[in-house]
C-alpha cells in the first residue's frame, strides 16, 4: 500500500482565518490530504453465493490498515463499505461494531464539500449498511454488460465522522489495481481501492 | 421444430407444374421515376399519393429491393432515410425512427401488425422481403389511426398480388457465411379470382465477430416463410381475402461451452377480409385477424441432462369494422369500430395475463381548398388493465404552387405497457438479482419477505396500488416539399416528440444476498428532436442520385435540468477526481447518432440490359452506455465511433426471363466486434432471378 502526503492549500487558509480570529489558542493540526492506493479487499461468495472474507479494516488518524479488532474507522470487503457504528447483518466475517463512526454521502467534489452536516450521518444497522450496497444506491455504478464495470460514481463524497469523533472525507477513485485510467473488467485484478481522503484532525471543527 | 424443405419444395413445384409455363416478357427493370403514381394505404388508411400527403412519408418499391439485393427487411430499411437499424442483445435487429427505439414503432404486414417482441425489440431480420409489393413507411405519432405502439411511425409492409393471368418466379441469393435465401412466388388471376403462393427458404451459418469466446455472435440458423392469399370478387362490389402467413426458424442456441441447445420460434398470420360497396360513396370491410407467436429455447450440458427451459407463446385477435365513406373528390370520411383480445403465456411469469382493448376511430380527409389537403382523426382505446387513451390527429398540407408545398401535423402517440412490464416475475439464476412486473409486485414481495429474502424495502408496496400509465407522446411535424425541377426534388421536416410517462426500471428492494429487486414505473419524460432532409436528383435519363440527412437530439429533461443545477459530476478518466460537468456536456439517451446520412446512386445501361447501384449510409458516434459512473450519458463517456457502409449490386438480364446479380455488401469491411453486433464483416453474394 502506497501513501502519498501533500500539503492541502485548505490548510493554510484555515490556518489565517484562526490567527487572525484567536491568536492564543492552541495553533490547529494541518489538516491532511491523502491519497490511499491499492487497499486490498477481497471477499469470497458473491454472484448469488453467501458472501465471507476478512474485512479490509483502514483508521484515519494513523493513515494506514489495520487489524485492531476496535481502533479502525471503515472496513472493506468487495464492494461493501461499513463503519465502526451500529450495528453488525451479522455476515460472516463481518466485525462487531465498538465505535460510534457513522458515515453519509455528499453530492459535491472534494473542493465543493468543505462543511461537515452532523445531522446526515447514520450508522450500519440491522436493516442495511450507512453505505448502501448494489449498483447506483450507494457509491458505485456497475455498467453491466459489455464493459461489467464497476465505476465510483463521480460526484459522491463519503463523509465520515471517526472513532474518535473527527471528521474525514473521501473520494474513491477507482476499484480496480493501480487504478487504471481506462480500465478492463476482464483483465484489471480487484478489488483494489484506491480513494483520496482529507482528515481533520482537530476536534470540534466541522470544516475541511 | 424442424420442417422438411423438400416437401416445400416438392409442392411449390408441384402447384407450378398444374399451371402452363408461359413465357412472359420480362418487365424491364426500371425505377420509377413518376413520383406522382405512388401510393400507399398505410398514412390514412385509404389509398393517398404520397407525394400529396401532409405527413412525413416514404415508400421503398419492390424495384429497389430487388436492384439492391435485400432479403431481409433490416437490409432494405437500413439504408433508408431516418431510419436506422439497431442491434438487440441477441443478433435481433429494431428499428429507431426520429429517436424513438423498436418498442414504439408498430410493424404491421398488410395492415396488420406483428407480435413477438423481444424486450420491445420487433426483430426485423424476421420478415423476408420476398413477396413484398412496397413498404410503407409514415414517421410520427400514428396512434389515431392504429392505437399502441404506433409513436415514432408505422411500417405497413404490403405483400404482393398478382397481376397477370399467370406469373411465377424464383429468386435465389446465396453467398458468404454460407447464406442461402430461395423464394417461390406464384400467381393466377382470373376474372373473379387472385390467388398467390409464397414460400422461402433462408439459412447461414451465422458470424462471429469476437473469435476469443466460445459463443458466436449470431448462431447458425435456417427459417421458413409461407404465404398463402386468395382473393374472389363476388361481385364488383363484394370481395373476399383470405391471407395465411407461416414463419418458423430454428437456430443453434449456445450459453456457454457446456452448455447448448436449440430455439425455435413459429409464428402464424391469418386474415379475412369481406369488403362490400353498399354505393358508390360507401364501402364497409370487416376483417378478422390472428397471430400467435411462439419461441421455445432449451440448453443442455455435455451429458445431454436438461440445463433450461423456457418458451414464449402470444396470441393476438382482432375483429375490426370499418367504413369508408367518400362524399365526392373533397370529403373522405373513415371510421372503424374494433376489439384486440392478447394473451401470452411464458416462463417467469406470476399469471398467464390476457389484455381486452375495444377501440373506435374517426378520420376526416378534405381538400377544403383547391390547395388544401386537411386530415383530422382521433381514436378512443380502452383497456382492461390500464386507463383510456384518446389519440387525436390534425395535419394540413398547403400547395403554393407546381414546385412548393408545406405540410404541418400534430398528434399523439401511446404505448400500453407491455405484459413483462406487467406481470413479470424473474429471478436470476447466477447472479440472484429478481424482476417483478408492476402487478406482480404485492404478492412477489410479500412471498419473499416471508421467505426472509429481503433485507430493505425501498419502495413501499401502497406505492403499486395505482395501475402502471401507457407512455404517451405529443408529435410535431413541419415540412417543406420543394421541388427546383423536374431532375430535382427535396424534401425537408423538422420534428419533435414530446414523450411522457415512460416506464423504467428501479430498485425497489434489495435483498439478503446483496442483490436488488427491480421493478417498472412510470419516470421519465424526454424529447426528441431533429430535421429530416431527403433529395433526388436525376441528371439524366438514366442515372438517379437520392439520399437524405438527419440531424437527431434526443434528450431525457430530467437529465437537461440536473446539467443545468450542476448536480452531475464527471472524470476526465476513470482514475481522475470529479468535477461538475456543464450543460453542454450532456450527450443525449443512449443509442442515438447526433447525425446520420446517406447516399445512393442507381445507374440503369439500357444497352447492356444491366443496372448497377451503391448505396453508403453513414451514423455518427453514440454512446450505449454510461461508462464514467454519474448515471448520463455525457461528453466524457466512452463511445461507439462512426461508422459507414457502403454497399454495392450489379443486375443483369441474360435472356428475356432470366436476370443475375452480383454484389458486395460492407464493401469496407466495417466491424465492430464489441458494440456493433449486427453487421458482420465484407459480404459477397450471387443472384438469380428467373420468371416465368
Amino acid at each position: 500500500m502506497n501513501t502519498f502526503k501533500t500539503l492541502a492549500a485548505i490548510a493554510l487558509i484555515l490556518g489565517f482565518v484562526s490567527c487572525s480570529n484567536d491568536d492564543d489558542a492552541t495553533p490547529l493540526l494541518e489538516v491532511e490530504t491523502e491519497t490511499v492506493a491499492n487497499l486490498h479487499a477481497p471477499q469470497s461468495g458473491g454472484q448469488g453465493q453467501p458472501v465471507s472474507g476478512a474485512f479490509t479494516k483502514f483508521d484515519f488518524e494513523t493513515g494506514a490498515e489495520t487489524t485492531s479488532e476496535t481502533d479502525w474507522d471503515v472496513a472493506f470487503r468487495g464492494t461493501t463499505i461499513i463503519v465502526n457504528g451500529g450495528e453488525s447483518q451479522g455476515t460472516t466475517d463481518e466485525p462487531e461494531r465498538t465505535g460510534d463512526a457513522a458515515v453519509y454521502i455528499a453530492d459535491g467534489t472534494m473542493s465543493t464539500v468543505t462543511d461537515v452536516d452532523a445531522s446526515l450521518f447514520t450508522q450500519d444497522s440491522a436493516s442495511g449498511f450507512a453505505i448502501a450496497t448494489g449498483s447506483g444506491n450507494g457509491w458505485y455504478n456497475y455498467t453491466g454488460a459489455p464493459s461489467h464495470l464497476i465505476n465510483p460514481i463521480p460526484g459522491k463524497i463519503l463523509v465520515f465522522r471517526t472513532t474518535a469523533g473527527l471528521y474525514a472525507k473521501v473520494e474513491i477513485i477507482s476499484y480496480y489495481e493501480n487504478a487504471p485510467a481506462e480500465p478492463d473488467a476482464f483483465s484489471d485484478a480487484t478489488p483494489y481501492y484506491t480513494f483520496n481522503y482529507v482528515y481533520q484532525p482537530n476536534a470540534g471543527v466541522t470544516t475541511f | 421444430m424442424i420442417l422438411n424443405s423438400k416437401c416445400i419444395l416438392c409442392f411449390i413445384v408441384g402447384v407450378l407444374g398444374v399451371y402452363h409455363v408461359q413465357a412472359q416478357t420480362s418487365v424491364p427493370v426500371e425505377k420509377q421515376t413518376d413520383s406522382l403514381e405512388e401510393v400507399l394505404i398505410t398514412a390514412t388508411r385509404t389509398q393517398r399519393q404520397l407525394s400529396s400527403l401532409p405527413l412525413p412519408a416514404q415508400i421503398i418499391s419492390k424495384e429497389t429491393i430487388a436492384q439492391s439485393g435485400s432479403v431481409r427487411l433490416s437490409d432494405i430499411l437500413a439504408e433508408q432515410t431516418g431510419l436506422i437499424t439497431v442491434p438487440d442483445y441477441g443478433g435481433g435487429e429494431g428499428i429507431q425512427i426520429q429517436g424513438l427505439d423498436s418498442q414504439y414503432i408498430l410493424i404491421l404486414i398488410d395492415g396488420v401488425p406483428l407480435v413477438g417482441r423481444s424486450a420491445g425489440t420487433l426483430d426485423l431480420y424476421r420478415i423476408t422481403v420476398g413477396n413484398i409489393k412496397q413498404i410503407e413507411v409514415v414517421k410520427g405519432a400514428s396512434s389515431s389511426l392504429y392505437g399502441s405502439d404506433a409513436l415514432g411511425g408505422v411500417i405497413n409492409i404490403i405483400t404482393e398480388s398478382p397481376q397477370k393471368p399467370f406469373q411465377s418466379a424464383i429468386n435465389y441469393r446465396g453467398g458468404s457465411l454460407n447464406s442461402h435465401d430461395l423464394s417461390l412466388n406464384t400467381g393466377v388471376k382470373e376474372e373473379r379470382l387472385a390467388l398467390s403462393l409464397f414460400a422461402n427458404r433462408y439459412s447461414s451459418d451465422g458470424y462471429d465477430l469476437d473469435e476469443s469466446t466460445s459463443l458466436q455472435t449470431v448462431e447458425p440458423f435456417t427459417n421458413y416463410t409461407a404465404q398463402v392469399k386468395g382473393k374472389y370478387d363476388f361481385s364488383e362490389a363484394t370481395s373476399l381475402l383470405l391471407s395465411s402467413r407461416f414463419y418458423a426458424q430454428n437456430q443453434e442456441y449456445k450459453a456457454s461451452e457446456i452448455l447448448s441447445g436449440e430455439s425455435d420460434i413459429t409464428e402464424w398470420n391469418g386474415q379475412v377480409l369481406f369488403s362490400q360497396q353498399f354505393t358508390d360513396k360507401i364501402t364497409s370491410t370487416l376483417e378478422l385477424y390472428g397471430t400467435n407467436y411462439h419461441t421455445e429455447s432449451y440448453l443442455q450440458d455435455e451429458e445431454g441432462a436438461e440445463n433450461s427451459r423456457s418458451f414464449y407463446d402470444q396470441t393476438l385477435l382482432r375483429p375490426e369494422l370499418r367504413t369508408v365513406y367518400a362524399l365526392n373528390d373533397k370529403h373522405n370520411f373513415i371510421g372503424g369500430i374494433g376489439y384486440t383480445y392478447e394473451s401470452l403465456e411464458r416462463t417467469d411469469f406470476s399469471q398467464d395475463p390476457v389484455f381486452k382493448a375495444p377501440y373506435v376511430y374517426v378520420q376526416y380527409d378534405t381538400h377544403l381548398l383547391n390547395n388544401l389537403n386537411i386530415i383530422a382523426g382521433a381514436r378512443y382505446d380502452m383497456h382492461n388493465v390500464y386507463r383510456s387513451q384518446l389519440s387525436p390527429k390534425l395535419a394540413a398540407r398547403y400547395k403554393v404552387d407546381n414546385s412548393l408545398a408545406f405540410k404541418a401535423s400534430v398528434g399523439s402517440g401511446f404505448k400500453a405497457p407491455a405484459f413483462r412490464q406487467l406481470y413479470f416475475d424473474f429471478t436470476n439464476a447466477t447472479v440472484g438479482y429478481t424482476v417483478l412486473g408492476y402487478e406482480a409486485v404485492p404478492t412477489a414481495i410479500a412471498e419473499m419477505q416471508a421467505r426472509g429474502e429481503l433485507a430493505n424495502i425501498i419502495v413501499p408496496v401502497s406505492e403499486f396500488d395505482d395501475s402502471l400509465k401507457p407512455e404517451t407522446s405529443v408529435n410535431i411535424n413541419l415540412g417543406v416539399d420543394y421541388k427546383f425541377s423536374k431532375l430535382l426534388t427535396t424534401s425537408l421536416n423538422l420534428f419533435r416528440n414530446n414523450l411522457n410517462n415512460l416506464i423504467d426500471t428501479r430498485i425497489i428492494a434489495t435483498k439478503t444476498n446483496g442483490q436488488s429487486v427491480f421493478s417498472y414505473v412510470n419516470v421519465n419524460e424526454s424529447f426528441t428532436q431533429g430535421l429530416e432532409f431527403s433529395y433526388t436528383y436525376n441528371p439524366f435519363k438514366n442515372i438517379s442520385f437520392s439520399g437524405g440527412y438527419q440531424l437527431l437530439f434526443a434528450k431525457d429533461k430530467e437529465a437537461v435540468e440536473a446539467f443545468e443545477a450542476g448536480t452531475v459530476y464527471g472524470r476526465t478518466s476513470a482514475n481522475a477526481s470529479a468535477f461538475v460537468l456543464d450543460k453542454k456536456d450532456y450527450f443525449g439517451l443512449y443509442n442515438r447518432s447526433r447525425h446520420t446520412a446517406n447516399f445512393k446512386v442507381f445507374y440503369n445501361l439500357p444497352q447492356y440490359k444491366a443496372d448497377v447501384n451503391m448505396r453508403a449510409t453513414y451514423r455518427s458516434k453514440y454512446g450505449l452506455s454510461d461508462t464514467n459512473g454519474n448515471g448520463y450519458l455525457d461528453n466524457y463517456d466512452t463511445f461507439v465511433d462512426g461508422y459507414a457502409i457502403v454497399d454495392f449490386a450489379v443486375n443483369k438480364v441474360l435472356y428475356k426471363n432470366i436476370t443475375l446479380g452480383a454484389g458486395i455488401d460492407n464493401l469496407l469491411n466495417f466491424t465492430d466486434t464489441q458494440n456493433v453486433t449486427n453487421i458482420p464483416g465484407r459480404l459477397y453474394f450471387a443472384k438469380l432471378n428467373l420468371t416465368l
